[in-house]
């Protein structure tokens, strides 16, 4: 049976499904409670599918592995979290913006997004992790101008497709060569051909175009300007997708090349993996010093998380994956407790560092809650994300790069000087004028709490870090 | 059984009692209170009788070998992915620095029952902090040593951002930032040590019998001792200090000052140079120069400042000098003095911020010059401020003068004239510390009273308990200090057996 293909097929179904339903219902309501339970039923198939060592594979083309669950599982909760935390921008006006329009359209969009990382995931061969990447961008573009009336939106969309194309050209443009160089779109095949012929020029011109293709797409230096001019135009939950969900189909991406068909070069790949990491980080971490506006603060966040992440790859494959698997989770959710939190400041103010101003009187829940997640992303212990960030270095240190760890640890505490500046304006600035009251919603209520528990306490509790290095390792 | 229970539960009380208040409304700020320095008192019964017994047992069977006795031990298995233990255990050692910062937690509550707005959540970020600060000193497993070490910097950021005074934001940000540093390096470095023991265990008594590669430990030793000595505020490193201590509330610069300046050198002690003894003995002579600043600059610096808390936090650079010469000289009574200096210098710098705080309390200035005469007024808390001042300064009798006096016997018995010379600069700089001591206690406490703090009161019962018992401590220390070197001797034997692989 193939039964390993049901969650894919679940999930290539839903959009259509949670379009029609719109069509046929007054109001968007429908759509997004079937849009959560089919988040359910995926999850849950996902969880229970039953996978040896080997793959599955259909028909030479569709492969499922362990990993491939995880990960899936891992995209499904953002894309769950993705829409729980658009359903309140479509609700009301926020950061003095009016509210979204046609949320259906929105989540089918969303869930696509989804269905190409499950692509990038699947890929036995280029062009499925082509087309994968390529369905997991497109509708991001459309996110991003979703709000029409907004200029910003729209030119934060043109910005990013133009960018966006470019780096397309540069992956398929890369792809090409590395079909020329092996003859075969396998990437098993390409594998061993590579293996065979390390050193030739064609090969290496294929690894720098894709290298760069993807360093549009993952926020690398010196390909991340777009990313704080589009963060801070899109909508909030826009903002917030892209962030978790593409990133994390873009290093899949990565991973997919890197231990797959450029295993046989990966250890002469470190070097430059290495220096775009701490090129990235640092870049990160400099640009986000400065930030008022939260949004363009959250941008050059991630993007120092992405130069973080890309430490994981030089070590070996089953560490690699095992660290990055753990680090989006508690990325996941630490992200979106802050933009929770964010959301929940912005539905009346402008998001802001001034807004976030006298928040521990107003909601001391809500304050604690920002400084779990500014502390769990900047890495500190004994919340989540220290052990994140710790199992990243744990695998470049097998790879024996100190000096890289030693660049990344030092640059965390210019991460923590900007994440404390965050507590700093809810737990110490006053208000400058009264500030205007906060409304919350139940649902965020329950997120906000969940999340910050969730931050809490896995990265104290073994049990997940434990089930994720034996299902990868 | 029942002592591991007790044990374990020294840095668990803490964390239970904060989340036993979380269900209390702030309003009952009298509960709360009440409730916390309850567990603190607890936490304190605890650590004395767990000391007793381990002092006991620790007589019956001396240490041999180069590998540490360790008591009340809980291993368990906990990050299996990184083969990361959940392994705690007492020795000489530890046991006494957790002695030490269940004192200070307590006398720490003590000295906060005043501190008005928020004291619900000031009083969980005194026991979050006590917590990490016990379990650096319980943890014998690198990851979970790791942990509640990095853990403390931040709690210190919100009490000092939160509850400060002066530049408050300045002052914390400095301090949790370039302890963030510190840790950065030891982070990077245990990772090396990990992966280059080649038996992939963070567990320190197992490393220690492995022999790490000498080139690595050439690079790795200076890294990491530099990372801990962020911590212990050794030049140049030394900076957070003063802006830290003068912004942060009473409680904090105790504890600041008291035990989380000592877990540098405790980190230093029990991973550096116990793991790497090859790499100390090749760099520690280059980096003995630094505390040439720490133990003679620092006390000049002290000399000049005018600010109650500046001077304190220079005199404590100062002294935790000492304890670097002590470390750094490596024969086994400066190693013994230089544990009996933490100690000791833990208990005299709690008693100097209390006393410091309590009178800034009253006065609401730190300004030396702008006081005068209060020994009139507050007889009690001047009484005890000389006292501070005088174990300071050494004075036989109390704590200082033993730890001091080690220190100064064991460095000069390292035949190296480097540290023969800067052993006598330390010695003479006693008369520097003696000027600040002198001069600040003078012109606070005698002369004319200014008619603005004619109506300020003396101590209050609460306080009063604070320096009694940290007057008691001091004084325990040092007219008895013969058990307390020999237990301090069973913990560090085991370190020495490695210097001499």
């Amino acid at each position: 049976m193939n039964a390993f293909l049901i969650p894919d097929l679940l999930l290539l179904l839903t959009p259509f499904l949670v379009i029609a339903i719109r069509i046929f219902t007054r109001n968007s309501k429908p759509a997004f409670i079937f849009a959560n339970l089919s988040f359910l039923v995926i999850f849950v198939f996902l969880n229970r599918l039953v996978l040896g060592d080997e793959p599955h594979i259909f028909f030479s083309t569709w492969k499922v592995d362990r990993f491939g669950v995880l990960m899936r599982e891992i995209l499904i909760l953002g894309a769950f979290l993705g829409v729980w935390f658009a359903k309140d921008y479509f609700d009301h006006r926020a950061d003095h913006k009016s509210k979204l329009t046609q949320m259906a359209e929105y989540i089918a969009a969303l869930m696509f997004a989804t269905f190409g990382g499950f692509a990038v995931l699947s890929a036995t061969e280029l062009l499925t992790l082509f087309l994968g990447l390529e369905i997991a961008t497109v509708p991001m573009y459309a996110l991003t101008a979703w709000n029409k009336t907004d200029p910003n939106g729209s030119e934060a969309g043109t910005k990013f497709i133009l960018m966006g194309s470019v780096a397309t050209a540069f992956e398929l443009f890369g792809l090409s060569y590395l079909y020329g160089f092996a003859g075969t779109l396998e990437l098993s095949l390409i594998a061993d051909a590579v293996a065979q012929n390390m050193h030739s020029p064609l090969l290496w011109i294929s690894v720098l175009f894709l290298i760069c293709g993807i360093g549009f797409k993952l926020t690398l230096f010196p390909f991340y300007t777009w990313a704080p001019d589009v963060y801070d135009g899109a909508p909030t939950p826009t903002t917030a997708v892209l962030s978790v969900t593409s990133k994390l189909v873009a290093v899949i991406f990565l991973m997919v090349l890197i231990f797959g068909p450029f295993a046989a070069i990966h250890s002469e790949l470190i070097p430059f993996l290495s220096l775009l990491a701490a090129i990235t980080l640092f870049v990160g971490n400099l640009g986000a010093l400065k930030q008022n506006r939260l949004r363009r603060f959250m941008a050059y966040s991630s993007i120092s998380q992405a130069g973080y992440i890309l430490i994981a790859l030089i070590g070996p494959e089953s560490l690699a994956r095992g660290a990055v698997a753990y680090y989006f989770v508690v990325y996941t959710i630490a992200n979106y407790l802050a933009f929770f939190i964010f959301g929940v400041i912005g539905r009346n103010r402008s998001e802001t560092f001034e807004s976030l101003r006298g928040l521990s009187k107003q909601s001391p829940v809500l304050a604690v809650a920002l400084a779990v997640a500014a502390f769990s992303l900047a890495g500190i212990p004994p919340l989540a994300g220290f052990l994140g960030k710790f199992f990243l270095f744990y695998s470049a240190a097998e790879a024996k790069g100190y000096a890289l760890i030693l660049f990344a640890v030092l640059n965390n505490v210019i991460a923590l000087y900007y994440y404390i500046q965050l507590i700093k304006a809810a737990w110490v600035d006053e208000p400058e004028t009264e500030p205007e009251p906060l409304a919350i919603t139940l649902r965020q209520k329950v997120v906000i709490i969940v999340l910050m528990i969730g931050t809490l306490t896995i990265g104290v509790l073994p049990f997940l870090n434990t089930n994720i290095f034996r299902i990868v390792g | 059984m029942l002592e591991t229970l007790l044990y374990n539960s020294i840095w668990i009380l803490p964390l239970l009692t904060t989340l036993l208040c979380v269900p209390i409304p702030r309003e009952k700020e009298k509960l709360i209170k009440n409730v916390h320095l309850f567990s603190g008192f607890l936490v304190l019964g605890i650590a004395v009788y767990l000391t007793i017994q381990l002092y006991f047992l620790s007589l019956a069977s001396p240490v041999q070998g180069s590998v540490s006795v360790l008591r009340f031990v809980t291993e368990l298995p906990w990050l299996q992915a990184i083969n990361a233990h959940y392994f705690i255990g007492a020795d000489g050692l530890s046991m006494l620095m957790v002695l030490l910062t269940a004192v200070v937690v307590f006398t720490g509550m003590l000295v906060s029952l005043n501190i008005g707005k928020g004291s619900k959540e000031f009083f969980a970020l005194i026991q979050i902090l006590g917590t990490s600060i016990y379990g650096v000193f319980m943890s014998f497993d690198l990851v979970l040593f790791f942990i509640f070490y990095e853990m403390e910097a931040v709690c210190m950021y919100l009490m000092i951002a939160g509850w400060g005074s002066g530049k408050k934001d300045y002052g914390g940000k400095k301090l949790t930032l370039t302890l963030a540093l510190g840790s950065a390096m030891i982070l990077a470095v245990f990772f090396g040590i990990h992966v280059e023991s080649g038996i992939h265990s963070w567990n320190i008594l197992e490393l220690a019998q492995v022999k790490l590669p000498e080139t690595f430990q050439m690079w790795a030793f200076p890294i990491l001792f530099m990372g801990f000595a962020v911590s212990g505020s050794l030049f140049p490193f030394h900076f957070w200090s003063p802006d830290g201590h003068s912004a942060a509330p009473t409680a904090v610069s105790m504890l600041a000052a008291g035990v989380m300046m000592k877990m540098g050198t405790y980190g230093i002690l029990r991973i550096a140079i116990y793991l790497m003894p090859e790499g100390a003995r090749f760099a520690l002579p280059y980096l003995v120069y630094l505390t040439i600043f720490n133990v003679v600059l620092a006390a000049f610096i002290a000399v000049r400042h005018k600010d109650l808390k500046y001077i304190t936090a220079y005199s404590s650079i100062s002294h935790l000098g000492l304890i670097f010469l002590g470390i750094a000289a490596l024969t086994p009574v400066s190693l013994r003095g230089a544990a009996l200096q933490m100690l000791s210098h833990g208990f005299l710098t709690a008693l100097f911020f209390a006393a410091v705080g309590m009178i800034y309390s009253r006065t609401h200035t730190r300004n030396i010059l702008e006081m005068g005469g209060l020994m009139k007024q507050i007889p009690f808390i001047g009484v005890a401020f000389v006292i501070a001042g005088f174990a300071g300064l050494g004075l036989p009798g109390f704590s200082g003068f033993i730890a001091e006096i080690t220190i100064f016997i064991g460095s000069f018995e390292n035949t190296s004239p480097v540290f023969r010379l800067i052993t006598i600069l330390a010695v003479l700089s006693i008369t520097t510390t003696a000027i600040y001591i002198l001069q600040t206690a003078n012109r606070m406490l005698n002369g004319a009273l200014p008619g603005r703090f004619a109506a300020i009161t003396d101590a209050g019962p609460g306080e009063k308990t604070v320096l009694v018992l940290l007057i008691l401590c001091l004084l325990g220390l040092g007219l008895f200090p013969a058990p307390v070197s020999d237990f301090l001797d069973s913990s560090l034997a085991p370190i020495l057996e490695n210097l001499k692989r």
